[in-house]
Parts: structure tokens; C-alpha cells; sequence
């Protein structure tokens, strides 16, 4: 069976249990771990997944797992979450064996990094490519473009729904947020 | 303004501006004497980005390495421990702040505050804006702004802002 993917343009970033069920709880069917224990959410996350929710966990980033196999067989096999972010491509390209949606994570920081991570995608591309900080997505768009189509993620610094509707109008499918009211008012536009 | 160098070749025109300071970028670590020479043989100090050196451990060595054989007057890196390893050669040390996850932030503030380093380099430029009271709230160190800054435009908000210079690897800026 495969997991859920993406389907909206916000994906809420969580990190613990409290936030989870917020984001939940206005209507998302999708949400980023983006930071915080997951060993300390383990059971909202695999009732989350139980139901559909497509679960992504930032593996840069989360604390209380190591980058290997026996991390990602856990994610996929034990709570059935959707996939994984990394910078790291052998950590990718380890993910998708356990059938994870694997997205690449680039930083925006300048344009040596960019460079640099653009030259490190890899094949076959990646579920999506997700580039952070988010803000910085209009200034790196057309560079991103003329190497690959993957889906372009923001993630990080979303702290407005101007911020947001800026980052998906310069291209980008999915744009994530750590904001509650974020989210909040993103529903309320995505709805009407 | 501190002109970021790449290449080689695009160092003869940072030479000839009017820049203060040139950060060497991916440059060879074996081979990087006559560069650094050449900056300050023009009254400019030389930077090395060691995080991204070429060939060089990124450890107490590599930075006595850089401050006594190469004489460079100050290296830049994202790492606490080699700041501390810069203060000890006594060259100027400048930590980079890597804004890409706002959720971050507030970690990130609480190592630049440990390792103390001389100098803070804010990337990229766009969200220096969003963070700059923050950041000086919890950080009475000078700021650097860095990272994707091409046009005048963004130069001068930063510095209204209250950064101390701009690096940039766009030579229109140079001046």
C-alpha cells in the first residue's frame, strides 16, 4: 500500500503531540516534523498515520533518531509515516527502499550553498525538493529551474499568509509553516 | 562592503575595488598564499571560509595553519569549535548564522553566545530583516549580511538596519 502524499499547497510544521492535534484539528491531512522529539510523539503520529494523514519528519533535524536504517525501517514499517527530508542523498536513496517519499532538502543560504546542494540531487529525483529558508524561494526559483522540474517545497521563516501566498506565487507547490494562525487563516482562504 | 570570492579569476577585480575585505570561498588550501598576499599587499584583509577549504582538516591545525603559515587575518566558519580555535591563533573569527528554519533560531543564538565569536555573518539577506531585533537582543556582536544580496537595494537596508558590512559575490557591488 502506499502512504498519502501532499495534497494541499500549506503543510503544517509541527513538533509535539499539542501541535499535531491543532493542525489536525482544522482540517489538514498533511503535516512536516520539523523539529522536536518524535520519539515523544510516537503514538499520535502512528494514529495520525493509521488514518490517512500523510506524516513527513525532517531527519536534519528531529532529535532522538539516528540517520540509518534501522531509523527510516522504524518510520516506515512501525508508524507508517509518508517520508522523509534530508539533506543527505545516501540517506534518501536508503529511504526509498523502505518505500519513503524522499524529499531533498537544499539550503537557500547564498549562492555557493545552492549551487552545492543543486549538484547533490539525486536520480531518480526526489519526491519533491524542499528549499530553506522558504523566504528565499523567490530569489532562487529561475537558478532551481534550470536544473530540475521536481516539486519545490519552502520550508521555514513562513510566519504570514502574505510570506506564504509569496513563496507558491514564485513557484513553489507546497509551502510549510510553524505558525498556528498560519495555518489557520490558509484553511479559512483554502476553503472559500 | 567584503567581496566573496569563488574563482581565481574573479579575484583581479576585487583587487582593484574599493573593498575593505575579501572572504575566500572553496579555495585551495595548499595554493592559497599568493592569493591572500595579493589582498593584502592592496591594504585589505583576507578571509578564508574554512568550512568549505579545500584539503585542509577543519580543526585547531588546519586553523594554526591558516594564521601562521598563510597569515590570514581571520577565518569564517559555521562551527563553535573552530572560533574558538581562530581566538586562539588570534585572528578574527566570524561565525556564520545559517537562517534556514526559524524554529532553529533560538538554538542557533545560544551557540553564537557561547562561542563569542568576533563577528556574526547573517545568511541569507532576506531574512535579516525578520530576525535582526532578535538577533541583537540576545547578541551585542557585529553583524555581517550575507547571501544572495545582488541588488544596491538590498546593500542599503541591511546596512540601515544595522549591519556593519555586506558580503557579496556580485562585483556590480564592489564598487
Amino acid at each position: 500500500m502506499r502512504t498519502p502524499g501532499v495534497m494541499g499547497a500549506m503543510l503544517p510544521a509541527v513538533r509535539d503531540g499539542a501541535s499535531l492535534n491543532q493542525a489536525l484539528d482544522l482540517g489538514y491531512r498533511q503535516v512536516l516534523i520539523e523539529r522536536g522529539s518524535l520519539l515523544a510523539m510516537v503514538g499520535p503520529l502512528a494514529s495520525a498515520a493509521r488514518q490517512g494523514i500523510a506524516i513527513f519528519v525532517n531527519l536534519d533535524a528531529v532529535e532522538g533518531l539516528a540517520p540509518d536504517s534501522a531509523a527510516l525501517a522504524f518510520l516506515a514499517t512501525d508508524l507508517g509515516l509518508s517520508g522523509v527530508l534530508s539533506v543527505k542523498p545516501h540517506l534518501l536513496k536508503d529511504a526509498s527502499r523502505f518505500r519513503l517519499r524522499t524529499v531533498q532538502r537544499i539550503h537557500a543560504l547564498d549562492s555557493t550553498g545552492l549551487e552545492t546542494g543543486l549538484n547533490s540531487i539525486v536520480s531518480p529525483p526526489p519526491y519533491a525538493i524542499a528549499v530553506a529558508p522558504a523566504v528565499a524561494v523567490p530569489q532562487v526559483m529561475s537558478t532551481i529551474r534550470g536544473t530540475t522540474r521536481t516539486p519545490i517545497w519552502g520550508t521555514g521563516f513562513i510566519s504570514s499568509v502574505e510570506q506564504a501566498n509569496e513563496v507558491l506565487a514564485a513557484g513553489a507547490d507546497v509551502v510549510s509553516s510553524g505558525r498556528p494562525e498560519v495555518w489557520r487563516e490558509f484553511s479559512r482562504i483554502a476553503v472559500s | 562592503m567584503a567581496a566573496v570570492i569563488r574563482r581565481g579569476e574573479e579575484l583581479p577585480r576585487a583587487l582593484g575595488s574599493q573593498v575593505p575585505a575579501v572572504f575566500f570561498l572553496r579555495a585551495p588550501a595548499f595554493h592559497l598564499g599568493p592569493l591572500v598576499w595579493a589582498v593584502q599587499a592592496r591594504g585589505k584583509l583576507a578571509f578564508v571560509h574554512v568550512d568549505l577549504i579545500a584539503g585542509l582538516g577543519k580543526d585547531r591545525a588546519g586553523i594554526a595553519f591558516l594564521a601562521r603559515e598563510i597569515g590570514v587575518n581571520g577565518i569564517i566558519t559555521s562551527h563553535s569549535g573552530l572560533v574558538a580555535a581562530a581566538k586562539a591563533e588570534r585572528v578574527i573569527a566570524v561565525q556564520r548564522l545559517l537562517l534556514y528554519d526559524d524554529l532553529g533560531l533560538s538554538s542557533a543564538l545560544a551557540a553564537l553566545d557561547h562561542a563569542r565569536p568576533d563577528i556574526v555573518e547573517v545568511l541569507p539577506g532576506v531574512i535579516f530583516p525578520l530576525v535582526v531585533d532578535q538577533i541583537r537582543a540576545r547578541l551585542p556582536l557585529p553583524m555581517i549580511v550575507g547571501g544572495f544580496v545582488k541588488e544596491p537595494a538590498q546593500r542599503e537596508s541591511a546596512l540601515q538596519r544595522g549591519a556593519v558590512a555586506i558580503s557579496t559575490s556580485t562585483a556590480e557591488l564592489w564598487g
